[in-house]
């Protein structure tokens, strides 16, 4: 068992952090503050990921045939710290980088890849997930948006909801059904601006811009559209998903705005007390055990292993991080949610999807209970 | 970075499993206690050298928390962390077990007294080695899964060994770590127990376990030992004293509800004295409040990351 990072890592994470130092701006957490989806962010993504790109920093997973460098995933991993550590300035780009290009590479033809592998590893379009819908989140494959074959190609009905950064999209990776099995759904890769499809802000409680509902009104796409073959669409996105893996290093969110809290807290001659210091120090500790949990993550996706359940256990623990960083925020500097800290107002205004997206906080221990302890499907 | 036990670490995981399971057994007339302190599995780990780990040609506190974590799944209990991690780093000898460690008012009742040989005390800003005879203590009835006791009259500290100041601060740290690896044993242990009973035991026509209500719970509780387990082994093996203070703070945080749930989910059997389970339970509450709780190590935390407590602005 060995914790400590080989040279080489040591040498990338400086790598990654001096150009961190040299790229983000000073304002940069102000423009972060402006909310996920927001123009502010997505338009310094927009130039920043080109940048990374240009460093061999936007997709070092990535195999070298498409752009990448092949290396492996605690590399990717280390650039996500490192992200992270600046809250993230990739904004949407993750995605392609993440998932989308993989389902391209294994399930695309020539010409889907040349359309799209290029402009994701040059970190130029963005992209938006057309998963949820109104009846199906958690339970996707309730999924009820409709493909039918059309002599030229197949029309696409329906709506989606809560989709991120479709609002500024350039591409959607589509879900929709041809019948009425899980294996009658597949993937469409949709450009944003087709004829028929429309865009309405959702307001809520993450900021305005985060979230969107997607309309599908008789979309007529040509075949090339299709991303593998018909039905393989469950296929498609469990292969594509597994590579999110690697996982997010959301404690990096949490200690960036405890770190921010405990400063102010300071600054107001409050962080003397021992029941504030010791409210801040008890989320240290389930933040760090979140830190472990994700290096346990990529150790198996290194040795490619099987996820178990770990990826479960650690989006929980740093939940439970997270979600007491936002009660400590409530209870010892309310100030800075009404006025007092844009930072703190945003990433408690962020935290609330935090236990939704991507698999429910429940959702995951439904999964520890079942695959983790061989308890049965529980009602 | 690499998280899989090296083949040695598995095998002495596995040499101490083995003497586990052949000692691990509570006597029927035995559970009516709240704990039963296993002679015999405390003299097959020492002449094996797993009590004493650390001593062994190249193996590290890692291997000695590994064993200390893998000894306490058992529902007998042992004095393990105070001999395997904590001596080692304190004593340039081989100290008499079992070991107490102790802080501050010595005729407090105190973990494994009526079986100890030695105390190791932080007192009067030194570390002290003092000797313990068996007439000196009585044993007290407690609510704890350990032999409790405490003297019979102050102890005479002109008999300790002082071991110096500048050994409080390893003290500490292993303690911790030491409290934290013992309850990922015991966390773990219960967890399993519990699910193999709520798989069995059958309420309004399926089994307990088929409820999400408490399969949630145990699914917490179950992570909470898996996340206890990393921070153990990463305190371990970076002997870091923030890395100890995260692992006891996350251990004593969570023992009280992961308590609670397994004993509901135990129902009445989890009452009885046939039943296992506060052969776990008990032990973890007593490791709760050890050196201070979850609140001092978050406080040591909060000195470690943003500096001492300035005093207030007037």
């Amino acid at each position: 068992m060995e914790f400590a990072w080989t040279p080489a890592q040591v040498e990338y994470r400086q790598k990654i952090q001096g150009f961190l130092d040299r790229e983000i701006p000073s304002d940069w957490f102000e423009t972060y503050a402006r909310g996920i989806g927001s123009p502010e962010q997505i338009n310094f993504s927009r130039t920043f990921c080109p940048k990374l790109a240009a460093n061999d920093l936007l997709l070092p997973q990535w195999p070298k045939a498409y752009g990448g460098q092949d290396r492996e995933p605690w590399d990717q991993f280390i650039l996500s710290e490192e992200m992270y550590a600046w809250a993230e300035p990739r904004g949407p780009q993750y995605m392609g980088v993440n998932w989308i290009g993989y389902a391209l590479m294994k399930f695309g033809t020539l010409e889907q890849k040349h359309e799209h592998l290029n402009r994701i590893a040059g970190g130029q379009v963005i992209w938006c997930q057309g998963f949820s819908e109104p009846n199906a989140g958690t339970d996707l494959a309730a999924l009820q948006t409709s493909a039918v074959r059309t002599e030229t190609g197949y029309r696409i009905n329906g709506s989606k909801v809560w989709t991120s950064y479709a609002h500024m999209a350039d591409w959607c990776f589509l879900l929709a059904r041809m019948g009425p099995e899980r294996k009658n759904i597949s993937v469409f890769l949709v450009p944003m601006n087709t004829p028929g499809v429309s865009v309405k802000p959702i307001p809520g409680l993450c900021e305005d811009g985060h979230m969107n509902e997607v309309f599908l009104s008789d979309v007529d796409l040509p075949e090339a559209a299709l991303l593998g073959e018909e039905g393989k669409g469950w296929e498609i996105i469990t292969f594509a998903l597994g590579y999110e893996r690697v996982g997010a290093p959301r404690y990096h969110f949490g200690r960036i705005a405890l770190d921010r809290a405990v400063a102010q807290l300071k600054t107001e001659g409050r962080f003397s007390d021992p029941v504030v210091r010791a409210a801040a120090g008890r989320i240290v500790a389930k933040l760090e055990a979140g830190r472990l949990l994700n290096y346990a993550v990529v150790d198996l996706r290194v040795k490619d292993r099987p996820p178990g359940v770990v990826g479960n256990v650690q989006r929980v623990t740093t939940a439970e991080g997270i979600l007491d960083l936002m009660d400590f925020l409530v209870e010892y500097l309310p100030d800075a949610l009404a006025g007092g800290d844009r930072y703190l107002t945003f990433s408690y205004r962020s935290q609330v999807s935090g236990t939704i997206a991507a698999g429910t906080y429940e959702l995951q221990l439904d999964m520890i209970a079942q695959r983790g302890l061989g308890l049965p499907r529980g009602h | 970075m690499d998280l899989d036990l090296t083949e040695d670490q598995a095998a002495l995981v596995a040499a101490v499993q083995r003497l586990v399971d052949d000692h691990g057994e509570i006597p029927k007339e035995s559970r009516r206690g709240s704990h039963f302190y296993s002679q015999a599995l405390d003299r097959a780990l020492t002449q094996n050298g797993f009590t004493h780990v650390m001593l062994e040609s190249g193996l590290t506190a890692l291997d000695a928390a590994l064993v200390v974590e893998q000894v306490s799944r058992s529902p007998v209990v042992i004095e393990i962390g105070a001999s395997a991690l904590v001596a080692p780093h304190v004593a340039d000898a081989l100290v008499p077990r079992p070991i107490v460690l102790a802080r501050g008012d010595l005729m407090k009742p105190q973990r494994f007294l009526p079986v100890a040989k030695s105390m190791l005390v932080e007192h009067a800003g030194d570390l002290k080695l003092l000797p313990v005879a068996p007439g000196e203590v009585e044993e007290i009835s407690s609510v704890y899964g350990y032999p409790m006791g405490r003297f019979k009259a102050a102890p005479d500290l002109s008999a300790s060994i002082s071991l110096g100041a500048s050994r409080i601060q390893p003290f500490r740290q292993w303690w911790r770590l030491s409290i934290a690896a013992e309850a990922a044993g015991m966390m773990q242990a219960a967890v399993e127990f519990t699910v193999d009973y709520v798989k069995q035991r059958r309420l309004f026509g399926t089994t307990v376990g088929n409820f999400q209500a408490v399969q949630h719970r145990l699914a917490h509780a179950y992570r909470i030992g898996q996340a206890l387990h990393m921070l153990v082994v990463k305190a371990a093996w970076s002997g870091d004293a923030f890395d100890a203070n995260q692992a006891a703070s996350f251990a004593q945080q969570h023992i009280p509800k992961l308590t609670f749930d397994l004993h509901q989910f135990n129902g009445a059997m989890g009452v009885s004295n046939e039943h296992l389970l506060h052969f776990w339970t008990y032990r973890l509450k007593a490791l709760q409040s050890e050196m201070g709780g979850a609140n001092a190590a978050a406080l040591d935390t909060a000195d470690q990351l943003w500096g001492p407590a300035e005093p207030a602005l007037v």
